[in-house]
């Protein structure tokens, strides 16, 4: 029987507490658009918040538990395995991002604007004059951009910090020591989706990124909700290690 | 396995390759039966009166669809692996029962969507279903042969901890993600609205608007993919390939032993990253340049 | 609408939940029974024990279906689909505890799973409900049935291809090898597919069930073919099982689809409208 008062057991959950807080503020950085900016009438990507999310925090986990799986003392790294987490969803969703406004330069041919800032805060471009007419801003913005980076960072620490708690948990339980990987792996993901879930309904399908009132306005919302929920999956995916 | 660089840059280039392929078809996959979101515009049509001859294929969104595929070809591979086949063939095998299982529900989707919109006056065309899906189902099996192959490389030879449904549910997933993300923009706001203004976006007031007539006859669904095969769908496939090729790049080319040579990894990755960043400023900047302000100064200022 | 009959909602959580709960159960009660009744007679119950659990799955699957559907119906902001992985999310995660935390008492597993899944959903609905705000009135009812049905489908068809609901058996045969993803992924479309294909102002519950029941089948087939690796002959029989039901329901779609559609055209060109 596992004690929830041990002070390790305490900080395995509040850690996948956080992590699952990481993925839902995650969210709310990544610029999407939903189906009206897949038709160039709203800025940001044109997909769904939480697909980008998870297709992005997945890469990040499979290039964290490599990383894992090939250090020789892993517990010990756990600032490389999130970091190696963090590159793996950066990359993936740089190169998205990247090749998304390659179709929309090329492909559709919009310059990029952002709706909700009149300049943008990074280069300092004016946006209002760009966005043409019965539209809600195009394209990525290069604010959009850095923002939807700094997203897949914290998704790829979030899915990466889940994988490192429960493994070394896991690996150390006498009945599913020998499939440590395969359960704290199928556990991140569930995990995952829940939280990228909870904030997409709270952003209700678009947001631009840091820049976006709307971010200020449901970000605390929301990641109240998700802390509360990750930590009830923390105490559940404690006990699973410890049995009765 | 261990491997020396020689061999582990091959497996790299192998990897990328077979991201970049399935990418590509993945977004012509989409773009054939109409999924994700310029399917909404596919969808509207019949409410603003505009019937059309195009596939209605909303399985759901393209990641989870393109996961059910790929799951499924896994979970096959796995079941054949293990009774001893070859493993090109159990891949093949696989690949095959995953686009199948993806060409029912697509079929479903269709039959459902358009009866689901009755009192519109949409009607069912059996000649669309009939040639679509098989289309479909050829597209969608080349996306999992790569996918499980990318899998199984990475299972087999590079010694992943997950198994092979795992890694190709992930790859699944992710190439889902980028094709809605990249390729499905050509195919809503360019080939949907081809009829509009190049160099602007959508006009809201255009929504479920879209082109019905083809080069030639009624536009239906393969004419839309023969279009998307000029841009949309490769763009997709080189930005799965450079997310498959990028992530572990740094980590093969260096051949790391100590944690010290790890984090010169994630330093590179990072350069990788800001670099992206700049490029995105590049064709942004291109981009505001050639289409130009929409509006005046003072316009915009009253 | 009000004038098509619908069936309860009450109606099918009693079918999800029973149909659900026996499948698992009886997977557990035959191999018993047939070690009693022993020769040709048990070994056959041994058999097609797993099959059950299949079966119990699809009664979860049309349940879940049917509470997706009357989600979504207020519109999410965000799609159809998100709900059915938020509900493998939940119900994943669930089905672990539930036999994990009762491995020394396997029989109470399952139910110990399906109430934790739906402590879990009740809380996520009521969180969504009144701090994240998105006025949906059946949302904390919805997130508690579809978590709850998340559940009893993770562990249907987990069932189906261990053998058993032992948290050690569970674990080696449907982790390692990574069938848990084909459970957790097909299941999730099982449950979101429905509603999203037949979206639409004209959508009508009984298209939509026997939709859940065909996609519902079609996970039990695949899940058969996972089966066939760890448990022999008894995945066959899941498997071909599966393939019946499918072409029995999916024949039912098309005969409401044929029944509802405003016209089904061989081919033709584009009827004239005002616009």
């Amino acid at each position: 029987m596992v004690s929830l008062l041990d002070p390790v057991i305490l900080q395995s959950i509040l850690l996948i507490a956080i992590s699952g807080t990481l993925i839902c503020i995650a969210v709310h950085f990544i610029p999407v658009g939903g189906a009206p900016a897949a038709m160039a009438q709203a800025t940001g990507i044109g997909t769904g918040t939480v697909e980008l999310a998870a297709g992005s925090g997945l890469v990040g986990l499979i290039t964290a538990s490599y990383m894992y799986s090939s250090l020789p003392d892993p517990q010990s790294q756990m600032l490389l395995i999130l970091a190696s987490g963090a590159m793996g969803s950066m990359i993936m969703i740089a190169c998205t991002m990247l090749m998304g406004s390659m179709v929309y330069a090329f492909g559709v041919g919009v310059p990029f604007a952002s709706a909700q800032v009149k300049n943008d805060p990074i280069t300092g471009d004016r946006q209002d004059l760009y966005m043409s007419k019965g539209t809600q801003g195009q394209g990525l913005p290069t604010v959009c951009f850095v923002s939807g980076v700094i997203g897949g960072m914290l998704g790829g620490i979030g899915g990466a910090l889940i994988y490192y708690v429960l493994i070394g948990l896991y690996s150390q339980s006498a009945i599913i020591g020998t499939s440590a990987a395969a359960v704290a792996g199928v556990f991140t993901v569930g995990v995952f989706y829940v939280n990228s879930v909870i904030p997409s309904y709270g952003v209700g399908g678009t947001i631009e990124g840091f820049h976006d009132p709307k971010f200020r306005r449901v970000l605390p919302k929301d990641a109240f909700t998700s802390f509360c929920v990750s930590i009830m999956c923390g105490i559940v995916a404690v006990l699973i290690a410890g049995g009765m | 396995m261990v491997l020396d660089l020689t061999m582990s840059m091959a497996i790299l280039a192998l990897m990328g390759a077979l991201a970049t392929i399935a990418g590509c078809l993945e977004d012509l996959e989409s773009d054939v039966g109409s999924q994700s979101n310029p399917n909404s515009q596919v969808q509207l049509a019949p409410q603003m009166g505009f019937l059309h001859r195009i596939y209605n294929k909303a399985i759901s969104g393209e990641p989870v669809s393109n996961g059910l595929s790929a799951v499924t070809a896994g979970t096959v591979t796995v079941v054949l692996l293990d009774a001893k086949f070859y493993p090109l063939m159990a891949i093949v095998m696989g690949a095959f029962v995953g686009a199948i299982v993806l060409g029912i529900f697509a079929t479903t989707s269709y039959a459902g969507r358009v009866a689901s919109q009755t009192r519109f006056k949409q009607p069912l065309y059996m000649d669309i279903m009939r040639y679509t899906t098989p289309s479909i189902i050829g597209h969608n099996f080349i996306v999992n042969f790569c996918l499980v192959s990318l899998a199984y490389i990475q299972y087999e030879i590079l010694a992943y901890p997950f198994s092979i449904p795992f890694l190709a549910l992930i790859w699944g997933i992710t190439a889902g993600a980028i094709g809605s993300s990249v390729g499905d923009v050509h195919y809503g706001a360019e080939r949907e609205f081809q009829n509009r203004e190049f160099g602007c976006g959508l006009n809201t007031s255009l929504s479920g608007r879209i082109v019905r007539k083809a080069e030639s006859g009624l536009r239906n669904s393969i004419d839309n993919v023969w279009f998307c095969a000029k841009f949309g769908g490769p763009a997709t496939g080189i930005a799965l390939g450079l997310v498959v090729f990028l992530s572990s790049w740094p980590a093969t080319i260096m051949q790391p032993k100590t944690p010290a040579d790890y984090w010169k990894t994630i330093i590179v990755g990072l350069l990788i990253v800001f670099l992206l960043i700049i490029g995105n400023r590049l064709v942004e900047y291109n981009a505001r340049k050639t289409y130009g302000p929409y509006k005046e100064e003072k316009e915009a200022a009253s | 609408m009000s004038e098509i009959k619908e069936i309860a909602p009450n109606k099918l959580v009693l079918f999800g939940v029973l149909g659900g709960l026996l499948g698992i159960y009886l997977t557990y009660l035959f191999p018993v029974l047939g070690m009693k009744i022993g020769g040709n007679v048990g070994g056959l119950l041994k058999v097609i024990a797993p099959t059950f659990g299949a079966l119990g799955g699809i009664c979860a699957v049309v349940w879940g279906a049917d509470a997706v559907r009357r989600v979504s119906k207020y519109g999410l902001g965000t799609g159809v689909p998100s709900i059915g992985q938020i509900a493998m999310g939940m119900g994943i995660v669930a089905s672990m505890f539930g036999i994990a935390i009762m491995a020394k008492f396997p029989l109470a597993g399952p139910v110990v799973s399906l109430v934790t899944a739906s402590i879990i959903g009740l809380i996520i609905g009521w969180f969504a409900q009144n701090v994240i705000k998105m006025k949906i009135p059946v949302m904390v009812r919805g997130m508690t049935e579809i978590a709850a049905a998340g559940s009893l489908i993770i562990l249907g068809f987990g069932v189906a291809v261990a053998g058993n609901f032992q948290f050690e058996t569970f674990v080696k045969m449907v982790f390692d090898d990574g069938l848990i993803l084909a459970v957790f992924w097909i299941g999730a479309v099982a449950i979101l597919h429905p509603f999203n294909a037949t979206l639409g102002p004209d959508e009508k519950q009984k298209r939509t069930t026997y939709l859940a029941f065909s996609t519902g089948a079609i996970t039990m087939t695949i899940i058969g073919i996972g089966a066939i690796m760890t448990l022999g002959l008894s995945g066959a029989i899941t498997m071909m099982l599966g393939i019946i039901l499918w072409v029995i329901y999916y024949k039912k779609f098309w005969d409401e689809v044929y029944k509802d559609a405003s016209s089904v055209l061989g081919t033709g060109l584009i009827p004239k409208t005002e616009a």
